[in-house]
C-alpha cells in the first residue's frame, strides 16, 4: 500500500535548488562599489536547508569577488533576515552614513530598506534572488515547510480532489487542467524532456482509484490570487505575531472542559508523601522522626538557607517513615515524610489567625509567610518569603498573575471566580509588606468570569489596574507578562526586581490570605484534573496526596496501558511527564493533565531544516535552532553564546518544530552543562 | 508561507456521505489554519466519519508515513480521505495512498513571505536580477500590478493603484522613499534595464 520513498535522500539530492541566492555578477558588483565611498554588508545566513554545517561567511566570497576590497567597512551575518522583529535589534548599530549592501533574496532586501528609511541610508543590493520553482519565495510553486518534492501554487482553487492528488498546475508545464496536451513523447514532457508529463501520471493514478475525471472542469479563476479576503488574513496573522509580546503560540486550549466545574474538595487520602523539597532552593530539615504524632498543620520540616521553605502537615496522624519516592519535578528518588491518616483533622495549636495584620509590622507578616511555608504556586515553587525580604532596590508595581495560559488547566480561572474577595485581601496583605501602591491584576481575555468576578471584588479602590490580557502562550511568564502589561523589559539573566515589580500568581497570594488571615501553612492547593480522565474537575486538594488516589478518583485507566497515554504534571506545555507513578502532590502541582501519546514524537525527529518557525515564536527573542545543532554536538560553550541561559523553558520552539527535534531536553542539558562548567 | 481556508462546502459535502477518514493537519497553525470552520463542519457531519487524525506537518513523508501506518486498516475501509491541510499535505497522503481517494478539505492561499517566517509585507517573485539598488528596497515587480520597471503609469488615483484601487501605487512608494535617502537622481538617471524573462524560464 505505501510507496516507499527516502525523504532525507532526496533532501541532498535537490540542496542546490533551495538556495535562495546567489551574488550577483562581478562587473555588476564593481559597478556599484563605484558609486559609493564605503559599503557596510549584511548577509542572510539562509533558510531551509537542512543544518548540517556551520555557515561559512558569505561576505567572504563577496570580498574575494570584487575589485575595490577596502571599501568595505564591516559585515554582519545575520539568521532569518526578513523577520523584522528581530532583524530591526541586531542593526541597530550601524556606522553612521554608510550604505549598506545587503546579501539576501528579496525580501531581505526589502525588509531592512524599510528598517533604515527613516536614517536616510542607501540600501544596495548585491545579490539576486535564484529563479527556481522549489524556491519558497517563487510565486510560481512552493513546497510545504518540511523539504519535499511536492509543490503548491497556492491557487486557491485546489484541484488536486478531481485529479488524484497530482497537482496539474505546478507538475504540468503548461500548467493545463483539462487532460493532457498531446506532446507528450514516451510520456516525457515536450517542453523539458527530463520531466514525466504528469497528466499521464494523473490517469495511471486515476485508474489505480477505478474512478474517472469528471468533466466538465472547472475552469481556473485567476482573481482568486492575492484578493482581498487573503490581505485580510495576512493583516490579523502578522497582527497576532506581535500582540502583546514578540512570539508566543496559540495551543488549542481546551479549558472549556473544566472551566464551568466548581472546585471540589479532594477527599483526604489514607497514605500520603510529602516530599522535604518542594521549592527551589534547598530541602528542608526533617524536623520528625518514624512513629512521631503530627497534627494537621503542624510544621514537619525547616527551611535550611536562604531561598527554601517549611514543610507542613496537610493531615493528622503517624509518620509511618521516611523514604525515597519519585520526585514529580526533578524525576529522581527524593526523600519524603510518608504519614498515616487518622482522618482526625485534628489541629495544631500554630494555627491561628493574625485578623489585625493591618497593624503588624512588615517584618512579622514576612516571616509568617515564611513560617507557613509560602511558595510560588505557578509551578515555579520559588519561595514567596525571598521575594517580600526588603529589596536593595525600589518596588513600585505589584502584578497579581491571573493569566493561567497553559492549556487545559483552569484552577486559578476557578479560584477567581470562587474566591474574589479573598485574593483581594491576599493584594491588600502583600501590597503593605511590598509598600507598593500601584496594583495590576492581569487575567487573559479567555476567562470572562473571572474578569467580571475581580472586576466587582476590585470595584473603584485606588491603586488597582484589571488588565485583560490577549490570549496567548506563554503570557503568564514573569517576563511576559511585566513586557506587556507595564512595557518593561527585564534584562538579561536579572529578576523582575530590578526593574521594580513582583509578580505574585493568584493562586499564591490566595495562600498568603490564608496563612495570615486564617494561619493556615500551605497544605492544599488547587489543582485541575484533566484531558483523558473520566471525572475531570477542579480540586482542592491536599499536599501529598498519591498520584494513584487521584487516578482511582477520577476513574482513568492509565495505569492499565501505561504505553498509550502521556501524563503530565502542569499543564501539556511545560508540564513534567510522569513516567513513574510512585509519587505524589507537591506544592508546585498546578494539574494533571492525561493526553493520549501523539503518533509522532520527538523520539521520530529529523535534522533541522532551518525553517525558522522557533526563532518566530520565541518569546524570549532567542534562535532555539542553534540550540539543536549545538547541542546535538555537546557544544554546550556555543549554546551559552547563543544566549541558552535566557530561555525560560516555555516549550513553544518544541511545540511548533516542523522536525520534531526535542529542543527543550537539549536547552536543560545546555544550562546544566554551562552551569557546571562557572 | 501556505494559508488554508475551507473549501467551497458543496464541493467536499458529497464525501461525507460515505465513509471518510479525515486529516487535520495542524503544522502550520500558528501562521493561519481555519481550525473553527473546520471543527464545525465535521461536527455537523460526524455519521460518515470513521476516525479523525490530527496531525501536525503532514508535509513530512516521515511523519505522514507513521499516521498512515497507525490508521491502516481504517483507512483501508473507508471510500476517501478527506485531507484538511494545504496542497502539500494533500500530495504527500495521496502519493503514501495511491490506491485510495484522497481529496483535499481546503483551499490553499497565496501569501506574502517565507513560509515559516512572519508574513510579510513585502514579497519577492524571483526574477533572477535584483532591481531593488535603484528603486531604494522597493521591488516594482511585485508592489506594481503591472509590473513597471521604468516608472509609474500614470493611472494611479490618490496615491492608490488603478488595478486594484486597494493597494497602494508601487511607483509612488518608490519615489518617496528614494527622495528620503536623497537618491531621487537614480530615476533621472533611469538606470533599469530591460527585464530578461530567460532567467525565470530557465529557471523553471
Amino acid at each position: 500500500m505505501l510507496t516507499y520513498f527516502n525523504l532525507q535522500k532526496q533532501m541532498r539530492e535537490t540542496m542546490m535548488d533551495y538556495t535562495k541566492y546567489r551574488l550577483k555578477p562581478k562587473d555588476e558588483l564593481d559597478d556599484v562599489l563605484k558609486e559609493v565611498s564605503s559599503l557596510f554588508v549584511i548577509w542572510c545566513k539562509k533558510c531551509y536547508k537542512v543544518f548540517e554545517t556551520e555557515e561559512f561567511s558569505e561576505c567572504d566570497n563577496f570580498v574575494e569577488l570584487i575589485s575595490e576590497k577596502d571599501k568595505i567597512n564591516g559585515c554582519l551575518g545575520i539568521d532569518f533576515l526578513c523577520n523584522r522583529f528581530l532583524t530591526e535589534k541586531k542593526i541597530q548599530n550601524l556606522p553612521e552614513n554608510s550604505p549598506i549592501g545587503i546579501i539576501s533574496c528579496g525580501l531581505g532586501i526589502q525588509t531592512v530598506a524599510k528598517l533604515v528609511e527613516n536614517k536616510r541610508i542607501r540600501v544596495i543590493a548585491l545579490a539576486d534572488s535564484v529563479p527556481q520553482s522549489d524556491n519558497a519565495t517563487s510565486i510560481i510553486g512552493y513546497h510545504g515547510i518540511a523539504l519535499g518534492s511536492e509543490k503548491c501554487a497556492g491557487c486557491a482553487q485546489c484541484y488536486l480532489g478531481m485529479t488524484g492528488g497530482l497537482c496539474p498546475i505546478v507538475d504540468c508545464a503548461k500548467s493545463l487542467l483539462n487532460g493532457p496536451c498531446g506532446g507528450a513523447k514516451d510520456s516525457k514532457c515536450e517542453v523539458n524532456a527530463e520531466k514525466d508529463c504528469v497528466w499521464i501520471e494523473i490517469f495511471k493514478r486515476m485508474e489505480k482509484q477505478k474512478r474517472t475525471i469528471s468533466y466538465p472542469v472547472k475552469v481556473r479563476d485567476y482573481n482568486k490570487f492575492g484578493s482581498s479576503e487573503e490581505k485580510k488574513i495576512s493583516t490579523i496573522s502578522f497582527a497576532r505575531r506581535t500582540e502583546s509580546f514578540y512570539g508566543g503560540v496559540h495551543p488549542s486550549e481546551k479549558k472549556e472542559l473544566t472551566e464551568n466545574l466548581p472546585v471540589q474538595e479532594f477527599p483526604s487520602s489514607k497514605y500520603l508523601f510529602v516530599f522535604l523539597s518542594q521549592h527551589a532552593g534547598y530541602p528542608a530539615t526533617a524536623l520528625v522522626k518514624q512513629g512521631n504524632i503530627v497534627k494537621y498543620g503542624q510544621k514537619i520540616a525547616e527551611s535550611s538557607g536562604l531561598i527554601s521553605a517549611s514543610v507542613h502537615s496537610p493531615v493528622s496522624g503517624k509518620v509511618v517513615s521516611i523514604e525515597e519516592k519519585t520526585h514529580p519535578a526533578l524525576l529522581r528518588k527524593m526523600p519524603a515524610v510518608v504519614i498515616e491518616n487518622d482522618f482526625s483533622d485534628e489541629k495544631d495549636e500554630m494555627i491561628s489567625g493574625c485578623a489585625d495584620w493591618q497593624s503588624a509590622p512588615k517584618e512579622k507578616l514576612t516571616e509568617l509567610v515564611k513560617e507557613k511555608g509560602i511558595v510560588g504556586l505557578g509551578g515555579a515553587m520559588f519561595p514567596t518569603h525571598v521575594k517580600f525580604f526588603p529589596p536593595k532596590k525600589p518596588i513600585d508595581v505589584l502584578i497579581v498573575n491571573g493569566c493561567e495560559c497553559e492549556p487545559y488547566l483552569n484552577a486559578d480561572n476557578r479560584l477567581m471566580i470562587e474566591h474574589p474577595e479573598e485574593i483581594l485581601h491576599g493584594i491588600m496583605i502583600a501590597r503593605k509588606v511590598l509598600g507598593v501602591s500601584s496594583v495590576v491584576v492581569a487575567i487573559e481575555e479567555n476567562k470572562p468570569d473571572a474578569i467580571e468576578s475581580m472586576k466587582k471584588a476590585i470595584g473603584e479602590k485606588q491603586g488597582f489596574v484589571l488588565k485583560e490580557m490577549k490570549t496567548k502562550y506563554p503570557q503568564g511568564a514573569e517576563k511576559m507578562l511585566i513586557k506587556s502589561t507595564l512595557g518593561r523589559r527585564v534584562p538579561d539573566g536579572g529578576l523582575p526586581l530590578d526593574v521594580g515589580v513582583v509578580v505574585l500568581n493568584v493562586g499564591t497570594i490566595f495562600s498568603i490570605y490564608r496563612a495570615i488571615v486564617q494561619g493556615l501553612p500551605l497544605v492544599k492547593r488547587m489543582i485541575t484534573v484533566s484531558g483523558e480522565f473520566e471525572k475531570q474537575g477542579n480540586l482542592e486538594i491536599r499536599i501529598g496526596t498519591p498520584f494513584t488516589d487521584i487516578f482511582e478518583f477520577c476513574k482513568s485507566k492509565i495505569s492499565e496501558n501505561k504505553d498509550e497515554y502521556c501524563l503530565k504534571m502542569g499543564g501539556p506545555m511545560m508540564g513534567i511527564m510522569q513516567t513513574d507513578f510512585d509519587s505524589a502532590v507537591i506544592k508546585g502541582t498546578t494539574g494533571m493533565i492525561l493526553t493520549k501519546k501523539p503518533l509522532v514524537d520527538c523520539s521520530q525527529q529529523n535534522t533541522c531544516i532551518k525553517c525558522g518557525r522557533c526563532v518566530d515564536v520565541c518569546p524570549m527573542e532567542l534562535y532555539p535552532l542553534y540550540y539543536a545543532y549545538y547541542g546535538s554536538r555537546q557544544m554546550w560553550e556555543k549554546c551559552v553564546e547563543y544566549g541558552v541561559k535566557n530561555c525560560i523553558e516555555c516549550g513553544c520552539c518544541q511545540y511548533v518544530c516542523s522536525s520534531k527535534i526535542a529542543l527543550v531536553d537539549l536547552i536543560k542539558q545546555a544550562k546544566k552543562n554551562a552551569n557546571n562548567k562557572t | 508561507m501556505l494559508i488554508t481556508k475551507l473549501k467551497p462546502l458543496n464541493e467536499i459535502e458529497n464525501y461525507f456521505e460515505k465513509k471518510v477518514f479525515v486529516f487535520k493537519c495542524f503544522g502550520c497553525k500558528e501562521v493561519y489554519f481555519p481550525e473553527q470552520e473546520i471543527n464545525n463542519f465535521i461536527e455537523e457531519r460526524k455519521t460518515g466519519i470513521l476516525s479523525i487524525g490530527e496531525v501536525d506537518y503532514l508535509c513530512n513523508v516521515d511523519f505522514s508515513k507513521v499516521y498512515i501506518e497507525k490508521n491502516a486498516d481504517v483507512i483501508q475501509n473507508s471510500d476517501a480521505v478527506v485531507v484538511f491541510s494545504c496542497g502539500v499535505g494533500v500530495q504527500v497522503v495521496s502519493k503514501l495512498l495511491e490506491n485510495e481517494i484522497v481529496v483535499p478539505g481546503c483551499d490553499t492561499c497565496y501569501l506574502n513571505g517565507f513560509q515559516g517566517l512572519t508574513v510579510l509585507e513585502c514579497d519577492c517573485n524571483q526574477c533572477g536580477e535584483c532591481y531593488l539598488n535603484y528603486t531604494g528596497g522597493i521591488c516594482p515587480i511585485t508592489s506594481c500590478a503591472k509590473n513597471l520597471l521604468n516608472g509609474p503609469c500614470g493611472g494611479a488615483k490618490n496615491g492608490k493603484c488603478e488595478v486594484n484601487p486597494e493597494v497602494d501605487c508601487g511607483w509612488i512608494a518608490i519615489y518617496e522613499r528614494l527622495r528620503t535617502i536623497d537618491k531621487e537622481q537614480i530615476l533621472v538617471e533611469n538606470k533599469m534595464f530591460v527585464r530578461n524573462f530567460e532567467k525565470i524560464i530557465k529557471g523553471k
